[in-house]
């Protein structure tokens, strides 16, 4: 939480030893040799582990890469490098369903994204500052994430089919819109909370009613955890599989991962292809949380556990 | 905390208002005044509650009245059928053996994770001081979607050119072929395996973020008490972050609950039913068998599983939070 908020000069420091030109550097030194008490034994043993772990991390997302270059032959011949890249993999990718059903995903994932922070931000802030609602809502407000989705699927089939928003991206949209409510409360919760009550309480004074409050105080202050709840939502709805089946039957309407699936299902598998497809669908969500890697962080580690 | 008030320091200066006519400060507090307010906050937490009524409320009248019916996807609710459907799902050996299944993966899932994802932390705080570049690279597990985890670990765990398969042939004499997928006790170990390859990584997140916030202070003295590295560890360390590796095993126990999308993909249910976790069985009861009411029957069982397994991990996980 701490390192994540700090500027980024602090994060340079490694280990203690390391000076560090910096106003608040007594205190990190000094933190820094209560963190890496001298003579441990088994350092060795936490880089070997640390190594460890990035190599089991990064061996399948390279073998993907690997596969999306070589052709079926390849393969099952037992290769794990390509002899020579096979790039038709790729343009096979580039040339199917696929580039449209990333189109679908990153609309209804922002769009999704951006409507569920409208909804719940005036909810969260109201609730933890206000108690509205009391005890009861802020108890029940994840009740909804902790079962399977699976469960509200076909009541909310039968609700889109009345609205008739079935089987088309508006309707996912607002089903992602909806269905990520509860999370962002619960995360946006931790962020408000650190608000300090007092800047609140002068725009009161100053005359702001509560809309104003919220517009012209909250949301400016809240902005990077907006943009940290925002991405995490929209990660979410990147990778939404199950409603997205259901909810989009028609080709048009495909987000990537139904797409995918589907490809899976051929008679004929094609595992270069498919792997460069999957390549292609990672691109534009790895782009994403790689430049905005310290808010997603901070999302995640406020959010999650206050 | 200490955060908050690292966090007031970044905070800009509050903007100033236009004196609002109808509520001046002299004239305020008036009991209109707060009776508008508290107008408005009913009216923020609208659309919070319409959401829960839409997401909770109706799913669960609906599967409630589903479940004492006989209801196909089509043409829900047809005649009253009493406990008939409930009674069927609960005496189904084919439901309890998910039940069992699902709680029994969600356990261990959530067990494994935990404890690779805290040991990965404690290393890496051991070895780094921020670790973002670390950080980052553990991020991605996540953010891949679950289906192409799924695609992902069918080829490392496919029999013919899959990653294990050509590994085992290198650099072993084993000339065999090991399909772990098709195997019936192997397929769900399969699965379990990807899914702690992708979620993982939250765990150590949430426990490194939490070693980072230690209180130095506390650390020091007890260094200067003369505490050995592994007494620290064990007496000031571990404690401080008891409570977030609790939460994280809340939080990856839900998640592994759900699992469906790496199922769906990696082995659709099977080798015979040996993966068929509780999501999946309700999803073919509804959407292959059309059996709405079956379906809705085998949820609350299933919402009933859920409850008596999370509920006791909930408490405890407040108790060491609250310490």
């Amino acid at each position: 939480m701490i390192e994540t908020a700090d500027a980024p000069s602090s994060r340079m420091i490694e280990g203690a030893a390391t000076p560090a030109a910096h106003s608040d550097e007594p205190k990190r030194v000094r933190r820094g040799v209560g963190r890496h008490p001298r003579g441990l034994p088994g350092s060795a043993l936490s880089l070997g582990w640390v190594a460890l772990a990035v190599v089991v991390v990064l061996v399948p997302l390279g073998y993907l890469v690997s596969l999306s270059l070589m052709t079926q032959g390849q393969i099952s011949a037992g290769l794990l490098f390509p002899a020579e890249p096979a790039w038709q993999n790729w343009g096979n990718a580039w040339n199917s369903a696929i580039p449209r059903g990333i189109t679908n995903s990153l609309i209804a994932a922002f769009l999704g994204s951006l409507l569920t922070l409208a909804l719940a931000l005036p909810g969260a802030w109201t609730i933890v500052r206000h108690r509205t609602g009391g005890s009861a809502l802020s108890g029940l407000i994840l009740s909804p994430w902790l079962l399977p989705p699976v469960v509200a699927i076909i009541p909310l089939l039968t609700l889109l089919r009345m609205l008739g928003l079935i089987n088309t991206l508006p309707g996912l949209t607002l089903v992602y819109a909806l269905m990520n409510v509860p999370v962002a409360i619960w995360l946006l919760d931790g962020f408000i909370r650190r608000i300090p009550v007092e800047i609140e309480e002068a725009a009161r004074l100053d005359g702001a009613g509560e809309l104003q409050l919220l517009r012209r105080v909250v949301v400016p202050v809240l902005g990077p955890a907006l943009i940290a709840v925002g991405v995490i939502v929209v990660i979410l709805n990147y990778n939404e599989f199950l409603f997205a089946t259901f909810l989009t039957q028609s080709e048009g309407s495909q987000t990537v991962p139904v797409v995918l699936a589907g490809m899976l299902s051929e008679r004929v598998q094609d595992f270069g292809r498919i792997a460069a497809s999957s390549l292609l669908a990672i691109i534009p969500i790895f782009t994403i949380a790689v430049l905005l890697q310290r808010h997603l962080v901070e999302g995640l580690t406020t959010g999650a556990v206050k | 905390m200490s955060t908050d008030q690292r966090e007031r320091t970044r905070i800009p200066p509050a903007a100033t208002f236009p004196p609002q006519p109808e509520a001046s400060p002299d004239a305020a507090p008036t009991s209109r005044r707060r009776r508008a307010e508290r107008f408005q906050h009913r009216l923020f937490v609208t659309p919070s509650v319409l959401v829960l009524l839409v997401l909770a409320l109706y799913p669960l009248l609906f599967i409630a009245a589903a479940a004492l019916s006989r209801s196909s996807l089509g043409q829900p609710f047809q005649e009253f059928t009493g406990l008939q459907n409930l009674r069927a799902a609960a005496g189904d050996p084919a439901v309890q053996d998910s039940m069992l299944l699902g709680t029994a993966y969600g356990l261990g899932v959530a067990a494994v994770s935990t404890l690779l994802g805290t040991a990965t932390a404690v290393a890496l705080w051991r070895s780094v001081s921020s670790g973002a570049v670390l950080r980052t690279l553990l991020l991605l597990p996540m953010i891949v979607p679950p289906v192409i985890v799924g695609i992902l670990f069918s080829f490392i765990f496919s029999p013919s050119g899959g990653l294990i398969d050509t590994l085992l042939r290198q650099f072993t004499s084993f000339s065999g072929s090991f399909a772990v997928l098709s195997d019936p006790s192997w397929a769900i170990i399969g699965v379990a395996m990807a899914d702690v390859w992708e979620w993982t990584p939250l765990v150590v997140l949430l426990v490194f973020t939490a070693l980072l916030g230690q209180d130095p202070e506390i650390l020091e003295a007890a260094q200067l008490d003369g505490a050995q590295p592994v007494q620290q560890f064990f007496h000031v360390t571990l404690p401080t972050i008891a409570g977030t590796v609790a939460a994280a095993f809340l939080i990856r126990l839900i998640l592994a609950f759900k699992v469906f999308d790496l199922v769906y993909v990696m082995t659709s249910g099977g080798p015979g039913s040996s993966t068929q976790v509780p999501a999946y069985l309700v999803w073919r009861a509804a959407l292959q068998n059309f059996d709405v009411g079956m379906a809705a029957a085998i949820t609350l069982v299933l919402a009933v599983v859920v409850t008596l397994v999370t509920l006791p991990i909930f408490h405890l996980t407040k108790r060491l939070r609250d310490d």
